[in-house]
């Protein structure tokens, strides 16, 4: 298995490297790390659902729209990235794709879990320490190979975050900050020394020799390059960002596993209901003065449903 | 034999992509296998290529996506697409609840029906998944 240890990346780069060796058939692993901030879309996400493009356009962060799952996400310089590309016809893969997260997970696992932090696998494709989510996943059949890539947060900007994504209104922004704040973690929460990319890439290295065998170290060649570069121009065309996404009739953002903040219109009124594991865990209403009235807050430990809010909003 | 736990109907066609194809004349309606949407997961979306398109055999008409995973629907043959389940779009999950039935996903004219003898009938394609499920009990 090829090993490209790559550090500091260019944004782009941080993806399309991996992009140009599942099109390429090539089968390696890559570490690296995005130098500047962007944003990243799932394959079927729809950009003006769900991001503000006149946020990003005046704060200089790029979109990307990648050709794997899972939905939108910011990325910086204090995340960690590693890259796993396999040929289709690989033996370890699964029929059932995302069962292979176990196994591709378990490096990342082992790098917080040296670093003293309860970290576990949230079934499907999330990390989660103490019930926060610390890594997110998402994995494809990309060209002729399939792509699991996951990353590891040393910090997080929540605000940054929050901005980011198209929202009914402030108050919805504000719940999303904190819902993220509150259902999210990074490694800087729990270690209180610094911790550098050289540090967990050399960890995550190791979690996968495990797995691998040893690695051999490449830089990327000049076919793997040009076609880096031939994933970027195709990516940065407007048809490929604007490609018509999922479309939801009231907003909803997955936070993590099992955890979705949403929002309902009723009547005059805008509510927000944060899911956890099919139950609302908590639920807030905005609008006119005695608003609160309206509202049945014992809802909140019941199963979510439509017909749950209906009941219990007069 | 493993494969005796999916639906695998006689008088369908299918291929080693998971796809059951029905024809009819000059026409076929297709959708994925009881074994394909077991494998695939709860449906999250689904791209279909819409009425008019052409495509050969072996090229994408479409894209899934389930929990954390995408892929490519890969054409059984090549056609024009006469209609697509728009029901299904709307709804990915008829898939893995009616995959024979209300989960079809495209009805097509056929430009080459010589490639039908490259599809496998109901007892092949029993055999066929059988052979996929001896390889990934071996994988552990």
């Amino acid at each position: 298995m090829d090993l490209y240890d790559l550090g500091a990346l260019s944004w782009w780069e941080s993806q399309c490297f991996y992009h140009a060796m599942a099109h390429l058939g090539r089968e390696g692993l890559i570490v690296c790390y995005p130098s500047s901030p962007y944003v990243c879309l799932g394959l079927h996400d729809d950009l003006d659902q769900e991001i503000d493009r006149e946020y990003c356009k005046e704060q200089g962060i790029p979109i990307f729209r990648r050709e794997t799952g899972g939905g939108v996400v910011y990325l910086d310089n204090r995340q960690v990235f590693f890259q796993l590309i396999l040929r289709r016809d690989n033996p370890q893969l699964p029929l059932r794709r995302h069962r292979y997260y176990e196994k591709f997970l378990q490096p990342a696992i082992s790098v917080f879990r040296h670093f003293g932090i309860p970290a576990e696998l949230k079934a499907p494709a999330d990390i989660a320490a103490a019930g926060r989510k610390c890594s997110g996943n998402a994995c494809g059949d990309v060209g002729a190979g399939v792509a699991y890539v996951g990353n590891i947060l040393l910090d997080f900007d929540y605000a940054v975050m929050s901005n980011i994504l198209r929202v009914p209104n402030q108050q919805f922004r504000e719940n999303l900050r904190q819902a993220m704040q509150a259902n999210m973690t990074t490694l800087h929460d729990w270690v209180k020394f610094s911790v550098s990319y050289a540090d967990v890439a050399a960890l995550l290295i190791e979690g996968f020799k495990i797995q691998w065998g040893d690695l051999e170290l490449k830089v990327p060649d000049r076919e793997l390059i040009d076609k880096a570069q031939e994933i970027h121009l195709k990516s940065s065309s407007e048809e490929w960002l604007t490609m018509p996404g999922r479309r939801y009739f009231d907003r909803k953002i997955k936070i993590a596993e099992g955890v979705m903040l949403m929002e309902r219109k009723m009547g005059p009124d805008s509510v927000v209901i944060l899911v956890r594991d099919g139950r609302v865990d908590e639920i807030s209403i905005f609008g006119k003065p005695e608003v609160k009235d309206r509202l049945n807050y014992d809802m909140v430990g019941c199963e979510w449903s439509e017909e749950l809010l209906n009941r219990n909003y007069a | 034999m493993p494969a005796k736990k999916y639906a695998i109907p006689e008088g369908l066609l299918y291929d080693s992509n998971d796809f059951w194809i029905k024809v009819n004349g000059e026409e076929a309606v297709i959708g994925m296998t009881d074994f394909g949407q077991s494998n695939t997961g709860d449906i999250l979306y689904l791209e279909l290529s819409p009425g008019g398109e052409t495509f050969q055999q072996g090229e994408r008409f479409g894209s899934i996506e389930s929990g954390k995973w995408v892929g490519n629907l890969t054409a059984p043959l090549s056609g024009v697409v006469l209609d697509t389940n728009r029901e299904v779009e709307g709804n990915p999950r008829k898939v893995n609840a009616d995959a024979y039935g209300e989960g079809w996903m495209f009805r097509i004219k056929l430009s080459n029906p010589e490639e039908l003898r490259s599809l496998m009938a109901s007892q092949e394609y029993a055999q066929w998944v059988d052979e996929q499920i001896k390889c990934e009990m071996e994988k552990g």
